[in-house]
């Protein structure tokens, strides 16, 4: 798996300039939901899946703290541990609100992706292009490969 | 709400195990842990008190493979059921893809049976989406519990299956109706992103 990915192309460039930056180690863009629509340095899919859901779930869980305390919001939070950190905040974006999850190693520092991250939030607001109009995606006969997938999934 | 890559044909849904206090929804997801295989799950977190009830939640992603051509991928969820947790409940179930709602079969339970589908129509009514649209399966938990303390499959579609959604019987503890119940809503979350495109 490339170290740099994304769901949605025109975050690739933006991202890839924010890890070089920042030497963020690993970073992940997503929906408020936890779908992941970029990611930088993470190995397997599903360990992004987790990570994600985690990130998401901090967010959603001080966003509802602030709305109880009449605050408009907590901008970003960041945990400094030995070796790593991580910053985790919430930007909006014109396809609406997105959370980015970064984690920093002891060659970086929270200032530097701070700094950066406000880079990266501009150049996501730059070339971010119209929603495109929704396709349709499965085969109406999709049922077959599902019922075969299941079955490996279940042996 | 689903993620679809058309670039890399990459699809992600979002699947919430919801329910009252104590019916099986981490006891589901623990068991499709345990038997799928290792290359096709990630790692099962588990944010629980220190009596193993979920406090925010379970997480369970899984690979389902390829279907129609695009790699798809299950993110399983369950909400803690005790009424206590009712605002970390509605965190996760933002952009749930599809419901299942765990019962618990003990005649007992009834109550907080309706009282969980109740809470499950205000919050996914709160977020702007009607129960009668998601994707909803019923699972009918401890079916394996003296019949003289449960009650039976038309019993509790007739208390709770106003949706006439598909229901079934399971023992979620010996993995009885696990599969079926993960197959059944499956099946319906991509049926409809097969009816109407990802907004």
């Amino acid at each position: 798996m490339k170290p740099t990915r994304a769901v949605e192309p025109w975050i690739l460039a933006p991202l890839e300039r924010f890890v070089t930056e920042s030497a963020a180690r690993l970073t992940l863009v997503m929906t408020p939901s936890g779908q992941v629509l970029a990611q930088h340095g993470f190995t397997r899919a599903v360990d992004v899946m987790s990570a994600a859901a985690l990130g998401a779930g901090i967010v959603a869980s001080t966003g509802e703290i602030a709305t109880m305390l009449k605050e408009p919001g907590f901008q970003a939070l960041n945990h400094q541990g030995r070796r790593h950190g991580i910053f985790l905040a919430g930007f909006e974006s014109p396809r609406g609100r997105l959370l980015a999850l970064v984690v920093y190693g002891t060659d970086s520092s929270v200032g530097l992706v701070q700094l950066f991250f406000e880079e990266l939030i501009a150049e996501i607001g730059e070339v971010t292009p119209v929603m495109p109009a929704p396709k349709a995606v499965l085969a109406a006969d999709f049922e077959a490969d599902l019922n075969q997938s299941l079955a490996t999934l279940f042996q | 709400m689903s993620l679809v890559n058309f670039t890399t044909r990459e699809i992600t849904c979002k699947i919430v195990y919801y329910g009252p206090g104590r019916s099986g929804k981490t006891t589901n997801l623990q068991y499709v842990y345990g038997r799928v295989p290792d290359d096709r799950r990630g790692r099962m977190v588990s944010l629980a008190t220190h009596t193993d009830r979920t406090l925010f939640f379970d997480f369970l992603p899984i690979d389902l493979g390829t279907i129609s051509g695009f790699k798809t991928r299950f993110q399983l969820y369950t909400v803690p059921g005790q009424v206590y947790y009712n605002a970390t409940r509605k965190l996760v179930l933002q952009g749930a893809d599809g419901v299942v709602f765990v019962g618990d079969s003990q005649a007992r339970q009834l109550d907080e049976n309706i009282a969980s589908l109740q809470n499950l129509q205000a919050n996914l009514l709160e977020q702007g989406i009607d129960v009668r649209t998601v994707p909803l399966v019923l699972q009918y938990n401890k079916q394996d519990l003296p019949r003289d303390l449960i009650l039976t499959m038309e019993e509790l579609d007739e208390q709770l299956n106003f949706r006439d959604a598909p229901s079934v019987p399971a023992a979620a503890v010996s993995g009885e109706g696990v599969f079926e119940t993960l197959k059944a809503i499956s099946a319906g979350v991509l049926r409809k992103l097969s009816e109407e495109p990802p907004r």
